[in-house]
């Protein structure tokens, strides 16, 4: 009797667990669930837009029925992870393009290499940048970021200096940032900087610069660290110089004493003329009413220094083929021309779609997409986070002075090497 | 038992009596024992569903490479030789030892210090108690925010008032040197309160007549404090100490709010570091073994405190 109620239990709990197990499969009518996620802050008009997309999906394909799952940032990616653990992820989410390779490389992600084929690669940017090392793609570009040149036209003209050009060098930004940077209260601190060189971003930061200068962070499928050169050696020292001994950037003392994120206002708030920034940003300095325009980063000894972060949705590698195909449909729905022009509107990120990017961007903002064409990935691999958060450490000591910029880069990459190898050791992926 | 027995078989013979009747003893506490387990089982079960199964699969996750995404591949202690071999590892176990070293005496000094002076039956007392105690029941976030006030290096009022007195700014939470310090300091002011409640309750057991014999004996306000309050609060002393360690120990939102560990590593305590190898290097099964060195170092820690305080804590 005792064993019958046992075997009873346990398959009322397998059956249950069956059930839930399903529950996002398609059913006989063809019918299906789709969990979909996403990171946008409480009240961010992106939430709207997306959700208002999401309703436009489901009228067109009204056997899908999709879920929402919705967090801001840190949250969502944190929550994820134990998601994936515990089997209860979204069958598609918005991965930050940095980590869609951190998730593939640990087996949570579907290959999507086939059903890229089945697009034209030529009407979108940007999916070159998610392909890995052995050729496969695990992520659909939804919005592109590339750092560019911001400049406050008011300040320029007040300064009576001359607007950034395509043709700018680093002597020519270095040259125009100290005229631009002024005390007018006369404590002996600048009120607003020429430019600002240092930021915990390092996307519009030390990457590019070092980039622009001849040195670069990682090669060989991005699993050698190579920064250790005179070439980022000259790059660190200029900006040291900037927030130095020529003074027109702020330092990283003051960058940091900001806060968190505030280093992402200095321009929108007229403390600094000129900074490098990604399509986001034209965001904050639209609403603060800042005249500004945007000209490609200046030519560093071996070019510009382009790099670019692809935002991409991906497909849980648990999805069942139902849930795959809906999912597949969401990303081709989300990167046609109605919704891109409607995400577009929003200002938050480039459109992967580039006739909808060439149109829906204004004729002085496409140094944008001229960068976004030049741009080399940001040296993403399975364990980005970690090797460039081992190497930001170092360079930071360097940029805070504290650590002689020598050092700091062979550290750095002793460190971002350890990690990287720590992974791939014995991996054949 | 033996009696019982002999009993019992008399009266097998005999027919049974009124006492035999009644349960045996052996009877009464195993139907005691069932009750017991019954009123105590959902707590047990609290016990083993999240207390005690959690850890052990920690523990077992300290023995595996585990990133949350594949199943855990078991490679025996390679985790606690990584460790071990950690720099960065060390250098948290550093920065968290330093807080603890700011942190354990000058809070508990600071507390004991305004229970004395808020021990007092004085109109508006109870005032200035709540006044003490409103930082402990508020966030980390509200907190980083005062303390952003006081310490910004550019707007701070820590640094106006060095500018009113002539000398140089710092920048308290950017300085590598000075962002332990600064952040044990907020950490004191966020925390006195709810030792001095403990050390109040403490000070307000010591019977008033043994100051009054003292005082009657001619004993000075130090000899009194030194040989009445001290070894009467000896007890909450110790229980402060050790709260307040394994608190040290512990630290997490604090870091994680007001630094991320920041000016680069600097401010980085051991948990903050198992939270990023955990939850954002996907390294579950080496954050499992630096949670468990960590479980290990603050019972080691408590255990020495309680072996020490049979030398200087008084029960009365």
């Amino acid at each position: 009797m005792r064993v019958r109620m046992l075997a009873a239990a346990a398959v009322a709990v397998l059956t249950v667990g069956g059930t839930a197990a399903c529950g996002g499969s398609a059913d006989d009518s063809g019918a299906v669930t789709l969990k979909l996620g996403f990171y946008a802050a409480a009240g961010d008009p992106a939430d709207t837009t997306m959700r208002e997309l999401v309703k436009e999906f489901t009228a067109a394909n009204p056997s899908i029925k999709v879920e929402l799952e919705v967090a801001p940032y840190v949250k969502f990616f944190e929550r994820l992870r134990t998601q994936i653990a515990g089997g209860q992820a979204p069958q598609v989410w918005l991965s930050d393009g940095v980590l869609v390779q951190e998730f593939a490389a640990r087996g949570a992600l579907a290959d999507l290499t086939d059903r890229v084929k089945t697009v034209n690669a030529d009407d979108y940017s940007g999916i070159e940048l998610n392909r890995d090392a052995k050729g496969r793609i695990y992520g659909f570009p939804q919005g592109a970021q590339t750092p560019v040149l911001f400049y406050n036209k008011k300040l320029f003209a007040d300064a009576k200096v001359a607007e950034p050009t395509a043709d700018w060098t680093y002597d020519d930004l270095a040259a125009a940032a100290k005229k631009l940077t002024t005390d007018t209260n006369g404590d002996g601190k600048p009120d607003t900087y020429g430019f600002r060189a240092y930021s915990p971003g390092f996307t519009e930061s030390w990457w590019p610069i070092i980039k622009a200068f001849g040195g670069d962070i990682v090669t060989d499928g991005n699993r050698k660290v190579v920064v250790d050169s005179q070439q980022s050696k000259a790059a660190l020292d200029w900006m040291l110089g900037a927030m130095g001994k020529d003074g027109f950037a702020p330092d990283y003392a003051t960058t940091e004493g900001l806060g968190k994120g505030v280093v992402h206002t200095l321009f929108a708030t007229g403390r600094v003329a000129m900074s490098y920034g990604i399509y986001a940003r034209s965001l904050p300095a639209t609403t603060a009413g800042v005249d500004f325009g945007v000209a490609p980063m200046p030519k560093g000894p071996a070019g510009r220094g382009n790099v670019a972060i692809v935002n991409s949705w991906v497909v849980n590698k648990t999805a069942s083929a139902a849930q795959a195909d809906a999912a597949w449909k969401w990303i081709t729905f989300f990167s046609g021309e109605g919704p891109q022009r409607k995400w577009a509107e929003l200002g938050e990120a480039i459109p992967i779609n580039k006739k909808v990017a060439s149109t829906a961007l204004p004729a002085d903002r496409h140094a944008f997409l001229d960068s976004l064409d030049a741009a080399t990935d940001l040296g993403v691999n399975a364990v980005w986070s970690e090797y460039t958060e081992a190497l930001s450490k170092r360079i930071n000591e360097a940029l805070s002075g504290a650590t002689p910029v020598d050092t700091a880069l062979t550290a750095g990459q002793k460190d971002a090497q350890e990690v990287i190898d720590r992974f791939y050791a014995g991996q054949t992926q | 038992m033996t009696v019982l027995t002999g009993r019992a078989g008399k009266a097998g013979k005999a027919g049974k009596t009124a006492a035999d009747r009644r349960p045996s003893a052996r009877k009464r506490l195993a139907g005691e024992r069932a009750w017991a387990i019954g009123f105590a089982s959902p707590y047990l079960l609290h016990l083993v569903a999240l207390a005690a199964w959690p850890l052990l699969a920690s523990l077992w996750f300290s023995m595996t490479d585990y990133d949350l995404v594949s199943s855990p591949k078991f490679i025996g202690f390679d985790n606690f030789v990584r460790m071990f071999n950690d720099g960065l590892f060390w250098r948290t176990l550093g920065n968290t030892a330093y807080f603890a070293v700011l942190f354990v005496p000058t809070q508990t000094a600071l507390a004991l210090g305004l229970a004395i002076a808020l021990n007092q039956r004085l109109r508006g007392m109870a005032l200035f108690r709540a006044a003490y105690f409103v930082p402990v029941v508020s966030s980390w976030v509200v907190v980083a925010y005062v303390a952003d006030a006081v310490f910004n290096p550019q707007t701070g009022l820590a640094n106006q008032v060095l500018d009113f007195f002539g000398l140089p700014a710092e920048n308290w939470l950017q300085d590598p040197a000075l962002v332990i310090p600064t952040l044990a300091a907020v950490a004191v002011w966020k925390g006195v309160g709810y030792m001095m409640v403990l050390f109040l309750a403490g000070l307000q057991a010591i019977p008033e007549e043994r100051y009054e014999a003292a005082k009657i004996d001619g004993a000075s306000a130090w000899n009194r404090f030194r040989y009445i309050t001290l070894p009467g609060i000896s007890g909450t002393t110790f229980l402060v100490l050790v709260l307040t360690s394994i608190e040290t120990l512990q630290s997490f939102e604090q870091v994680f709010v007001m630094t991320d560990g920041g000016p680069h590593g600097a401010s980085e305590l051991t948990v903050l570091h198992l939270y990023r190898q955990g939850f954002q290097f996907f390294q579950m099964g080496y954050a499992s073994a630096i949670a468990w060195v960590l479980f290990v170092l603050v019972l080691a820690l408590t255990l020495v405190q309680f072996r020490l305080q049979r030398r200087w804590v008084h029960y009365a």
